[in-house]
């Protein structure tokens, strides 16, 4: 859900868990399903966000659930899928 | 009446690029294409050898040439990569779309580095229009490197136990430098494999019938009793599973 300010908006993940995502800037336009967030982790446990993007669902749903899993699975084998 | 004649030359089968070897297309992560080492006009991967490649990611930038139009991917492993696809002048619209940035897309291209700069030349990129296919992808990029890997690890033991042990005949070649262990074949083989097993229950049956998908369940089963009798490995947790006396 969006705060009426418009800085802040509340994602449940994939494990349905609740991040807080702050905005620099207000936001200018509706945003509704899944979004990807790119951000810096703040000492409050919120993300500061740096840029987003909707996932397209117009075709398909996209399964966050199945997503989360895959992510899990990938922590575990730094070898095959390293992080910069 | 016939067909419509094909474009080009009699022959009409013709790929645009010939390549020496034959090539799989391997899925990666920026990072691990920012990482790959070169030795001359090879790349590799942990020692894979990687030459086609798959990543997606988001176009953070595009930039249109008069021959080209160069993008940045980003996939989130590593920053941006160069992404270079060369355009057909000849053709009007169509192929000469340039791709919005904020879009994900999966580019399928050559690994390239010129003054130590990595990049990549597409033949394909297409916009995703599924994202779970952003899911599918990282799960390929795990499951290739690993079974590639493997494959290889396999392919670099097998043909030693082929020279050492003689095929199909016990007692092998004589003398000479090649260790004599008495083993044949399918027996390296099955040996090799439980003595690299890392788990602490050791090697299944079931797991060797995976790796060793052309030899028969009685024979891994003959080559495990032989190798037991001998001493080479031991049963663990119950017959099915067996680890090497001499681990590392």
């Amino acid at each position: 859900q969006i705060h009426p300010t418009g800085k802040l908006f509340v994602l449940s993940d994939g494990e349905g868990k609740h991040a807080t995502v702050e905005l620099s800037e207000p936001l200018d336009e509706e945003i509704s399903g899944v979004l990807e967030v790119v951000g810096r982790v703040t000492n409050q446990a919120t993300i500061m966000c740096v840029s987003y993007v909707q996932f397209r669902e117009d075709k398909t749903p996209f399964d966050l659930e199945l997503y989360n899993e895959a992510l899990k699975i990938i922590h575990e084998f730094p070898e095959y899928f390293p992080f910069g | 009446g016939g067909g419509r004649p094909l474009p080009g030359g009699a022959d009409g089968a013709a790929l645009p690029l010939q390549r020496a070897r034959s090539q799989n297309i391997v899925p990666c992560t920026v990072s691990q294409l920012l990482a790959a080492e070169q030795v001359d006009e090879t790349f590799r991967i942990r020692d894979v050898e990687i030459s086609q490649v798959t990543i997606m990611g988001i176009i953070r930038h595009a930039e249109k040439a008069p021959t080209n139009i160069l993008y940045k991917v980003d996939d989130m492993t590593a920053a941006p990569m160069d992404v270079r696809q060369w355009v057909d002048t000849d053709e009007a619209g169509g192929e000469n779309i340039v791709v919005p940035p904020g879009t994900y897309v999966k580019v399928a291209g050559h690994l390239r580095s010129f003054q130590n700069k990595k990049s990549l030349v597409a033949f394909k990129i297409m916009p995703l229009e599924n994202m779970n296919e952003f899911t599918t992808h990282i799960l390929e990029i795990v499951n290739a490197h690993m079974i590639l890997r493997k494959n290889l690890m396999a392919a670099s033991r097998a043909p030693q136990s082929f020279t050492s042990g003689g095929i199909g005949d016990m007692g092998g070649y004589g003398g000479g430098s090649l260790p004599v262990n008495g083993l044949t074949a399918h027996q390296s083989q099955v040996l090799n494999l439980i003595k690299n097993c890392p788990v602490p229950e050791g090697m299944s049956l079931q797991e060797l019938k995976l790796q060793l998908h052309n030899v028969s369940m009685s024979t891994i089963k003959q080559a495990v009793e032989f190798l037991s009798s001998e001493g080479h490995i031991y049963s663990t947790v119950d017959d099915d599973h067996y680890k090497s006396t001499d681990a590392e």
